[in-house]
């Protein structure tokens, strides 16, 4: 039975105990990488905001990288990667040997993966973001070597192949005797593991113990991610070879679909291991069986297959002409939409499994129900983003960065946080230190994610530009410091985690974990954040508007005006400003990137000028290096 | 605004003493599964007319050429004549960069990918005069915001 924490009758428990062990490794280090990540996250929301100042732009672009991949598949991919372990250990079906050590060359790949992202990005300045569409990791107009794009793609195949070892080790454990398959056919017991067995129940056969509905999630996974990882690791071979023979080279379209033929199913890797967290503890808290269970199951089957061929619903505005994309692309509108209905009859369920039941609102339970909500919200936003037509205005704008920092930290991460609060008792065997202290947690985490990503929402529909360091000023308003308050605040939260979890691995809980009753009331909390909210939002506008008052008297005396400026002159004579928009020059050249947007440093400047950058000469020998000196200081000087 | 009013409903059924059937809630999931499916199709049946692939600007068409590089737009003619279609031609000379085009009200009023190696094809009628500001609007290297151009439309 799924609801049973640890299936009693299942095998030996030094497999359960192994289980146990994997999924705390797996925990603890993915947890440190959400924080870091995290820290990371706010580094870059508040260098954008200019609040108190900007990173250097190289930097803030390295970081965006790290970002990325590490909160996407260091925290949110290894999180559900661990739990599966332990989910399938309670449904009866514990690794055996074989998994352990898929399950143990998974942790280690992925952590060696992702310090090798760490370094590249951070130290080495690899800065070309987590999709790093080619040919852009070997163009970096200066800002970072072949080598570390090689290094780069050498830590993300780690990456991958933790994925790919992790989904051999789940279909490993999956097809082990606790699945009670009456056929000893590899393939048969696969087909028992996607719940074929509820559709076809003489060919699938189970002797009359049906497949846990936990199971079916992770096997469709675990098979569409061995399918979706192959190309991206050929992808990456080919990268680390490029970095040291820079002649190879690859269809840019083709590297890109490449790219996205994984870069959609590993949304699914965070989602359906997450799914499976809810189908095993939603019944569990509810006390009664999964609604409509046996429909959901059939479900799957749409899932397996149409997850690989929906990817290019992230290429949509490629359509060049001689290439077959377009076509590729129509097509995948319709079977896009088709992806919608296993999801949407699992909100049923677990929704109508909650609905009147004997739910009780702690900390875990909290979680998982806040996550039904933001599962339903983040997908509604999922439809407008999967219909073409649509795209060509909310494409790479803040309304997709809204809308994935929804899904993934309001419905995955709560579910992630759910399930830590659940079997982080199990796992250690000493109760949770406090279930108030998580409710905290959940709702502030809540309040906070939940209004920096509607903000986002908002901005991206005003037509706000995804990825820019430095927003265009239209942009760089209001809402970009609204976000600021619900982002401390989402940060601020996790310190309560980290108290929470500190305390319960030190066995200060006090109330067993089986004997408590939460007494309180659910709309009461929602009010009170909706208040907290209110007093956030009030401040910052006070805050915004007295500091804006502020501005306007100091501003007028900023720049120094100086006629003589021997940078100037160059900046006249050399003809910068026939390509440059700047306003201390008085000119407005537009071929080359605005310099008043920029804000250059000076190094930077004599860099450019005497390197060339990208489509930009260089002008070495035109210039002599003190005019160069000159012109730098002028334009770094001038912007400052 | 709908889910959150689901949201409550379903939070304050918790409280609830009277238990739900598991089976009826079973029966009703096919009406539920249909009023989606549905609203699937109807948004796909309306919404595909307006996918931007293969258009023809007709023969009275204007021609805009776009090159895109690192981190520069160079976009000729400059100036366009309002009301009559655009054949919009773009290629990159290095990497991935997306033309998004913002009118004169500073409104988005759409994008399309520059790839290198290909060619692109958008048709485009632009009825309101004045200038639209060009931004790269795929992540193209450390001064990606400040690739920045415009072009003019004209009575």
């Amino acid at each position: 039975m799924s609801t049973t924490p640890v299936a009693v009758d299942a095998v030996d428990a030094e497999a359960v105990h192994a289980a146990r062990r994997l999924t705390l490794s797996y925990l603890w280090a993915s947890t440190a990488i959400f924080l870091a990540s995290g820290l990371l996250g706010m580094l870059l929301r508040f260098s954008q905001a200019g609040v108190p100042g900007h990173v250097g732009d190289s930097f803030w672009y390295a970081t965006l990288t790290a970002h990325g991949l590490g909160a996407f598949v260091g925290w949110g991919a290894f999180a559900v990667m661990g739990f599966a372990w332990w989910v399938l250990a309670s449904v009866g079906l514990p690794p055996r040997p074989f998994g352990v050590a898929m399950a143990r060359l998974t942790w280690w790949l992925m952590v060696l993966g992702v310090a090798g992202v760490i370094v590249t990005t951070l130290l080495m300045g690899f800065g070309a973001s987590w999709v790093f569409l080619y040919p852009l990791p070997f163009s970096s107009a200066g800002q970072w070597s072949d080598t570390a794009a090689g290094l780069f793609s050498a830590s993300v195949l780690l990456v991958g192949l933790a994925i790919v070892t992790w989904c051999v080790g789940i279909l490993h454990t999956i097809v082990g005797p606790g699945l009670h398959a009456t056929s000893p056919r590899f393939l048969n017991r696969l087909g028992v593991g996607l719940g074929f067995g509820y559709l076809l129940p003489r060919r699938f056969g189970t002797n009359g113990r049906p497949v846990p509905y936990a199971v079916i999630p992770l096997t469709v996974i675990a098979i569409d991610m061995i399918i979706a990882t192959l190309p991206l690791a050929g992808l990456l071979i080919f990268s680390v070879f490029k970095a040291f023979h820079p002649s190879l080279g690859i269809d840019p379209l083709l590297a890109k679909n490449i790219l996205w033929f994984f870069g959609h199913p590993v949304v699914y890797l965070l989602l359906f291991p997450a799914v499976a967290v809810f189908y095993h503890l939603v019944p569990r808290y509810a006390g009664r069986r999964l609604v409509a269970g046996n429909v959901i199951a059939v479900a799957w089957v749409l899932a397996v297959v149409t997850n690989v061929i929906i990817w290019a619903h992230h290429v949509y505005l490629d359509y060049p002409e001689g290439s077959f994309q377009g076509a590729l692309n129509t097509a995948h509108q319709p079977l896009t939409f088709i992806i919608v209905i296993p999801s949407l009859l699992s909100l049923y369920s677990l929704s109508f499994t909650i609905f009147r039941s004997h739910w009780q609102w702690g900390a875990a339970q909290t979680a998982l129900f806040l996550a039904l909500v933001s599962w339903f919200l983040a997908g509604a936003q999922g439809v407008i983003n999967a219909t073409i037509a649509f795209q060509e205005t909310v494409h790479n704008t803040l309304w997709i960065v809204g809308h994935f920092h929804h899904m993934a930290i309001m419905n995955i991460g709560l579910v992630i946080i759910a399930a830590t609060y659940a079997y982080l008792p199990e796992l250690i065997g000493k109760p949770l230190y406090s279930e108030a202290l998580g409710k905290w947690h959940i709702w502030l985490t809540f309040v906070g994610v939940t209004g920096n990503s509607f903000l986002w929402l908002w901005q991206g529909m005003e037509g706000a530009p995804r990825r820019f360091a430095r927003l265009p000023e239209e942009y760089a308003g209001t809402l970009t410091y609204l976000g600021l308050p619900f982002v401390v605040l989402a940060g601020l939260a996790q310190v309560l985690f980290v108290i929470n979890l500190v305390q319960t691995v030190r066995g200060r809980g006090l109330v067993p974990a089986a004997e408590r009753r939460p007494r309180s009331s659910v709309a009461a909390e929602g009010a009170f954040m909706l208040i907290a909210i209110g007093l956030a939002a009030t401040t910052f506008f006070i805050g915004y508007f007295l500091g804006r008052a502020g501005d306007d008297k100091t501003s007028g005396t900023a720049v120094p005006t100086q006629a003589d400026d021997p940078g100037k002159t160059v900046f006249a004579d050399a003809g910068c400003g026939s390509c440059h928009t700047f306003a201390a020059a008085g000119s407005s050249g537009s071929v080359g990137p605005n310099l008043d947007t920029l804000q250059l440093d000076a190094t930077r400047v004599s860099v450019a000028v005497t390197a060339g950058l990208g489509a930009m000469p260089s002008f070495k020998g035109r210039l002599s290096d003190r005019q160069i000196a000159d012109v730098a200081a002028f334009v770094s000087g001038s912007t400052r | 605004m709908v889910g959150i009013v689901l949201a409550i409903v379903l939070a304050s059924s918790t409280r609830s003493r009277k238990e739900a059937h598991a089976d009826e809630l079973a029966e009703h999931e096919k009406t539920w599964l249909w009023i989606v499916v549905a609203i699937l199709v109807a948004l796909f049946l309306a919404s595909i007319w307006f996918t931007p692939y293969s258009r023809s600007a007709g023969s009275d068409k204007q021609v805009l050429h776009v090159a895109a590089r690192q981190f520069a737009w160079d976009i000729r003619p400059a100036t366009l004549r309002a009301g009559v279609p655009v054949e919009i031609r773009l290629t990159s000379l290095d990497v991935n960069h997306a033309f998004g085009v913002y009118d004169p009200a500073g409104k988005l009023v759409f994008q399309v990918q520059v790839m290198p190696e290909r060619t692109q094809k958008a048709v485009k009628t632009f009825d309101r005069p004045g200038t639209y500001k060009v931004l790269c609007l795929e992540f193209c290297g450390f001064l990606h915001h400040g690739m920045v151009g415009s072009f003019e439309v004209r009575r």
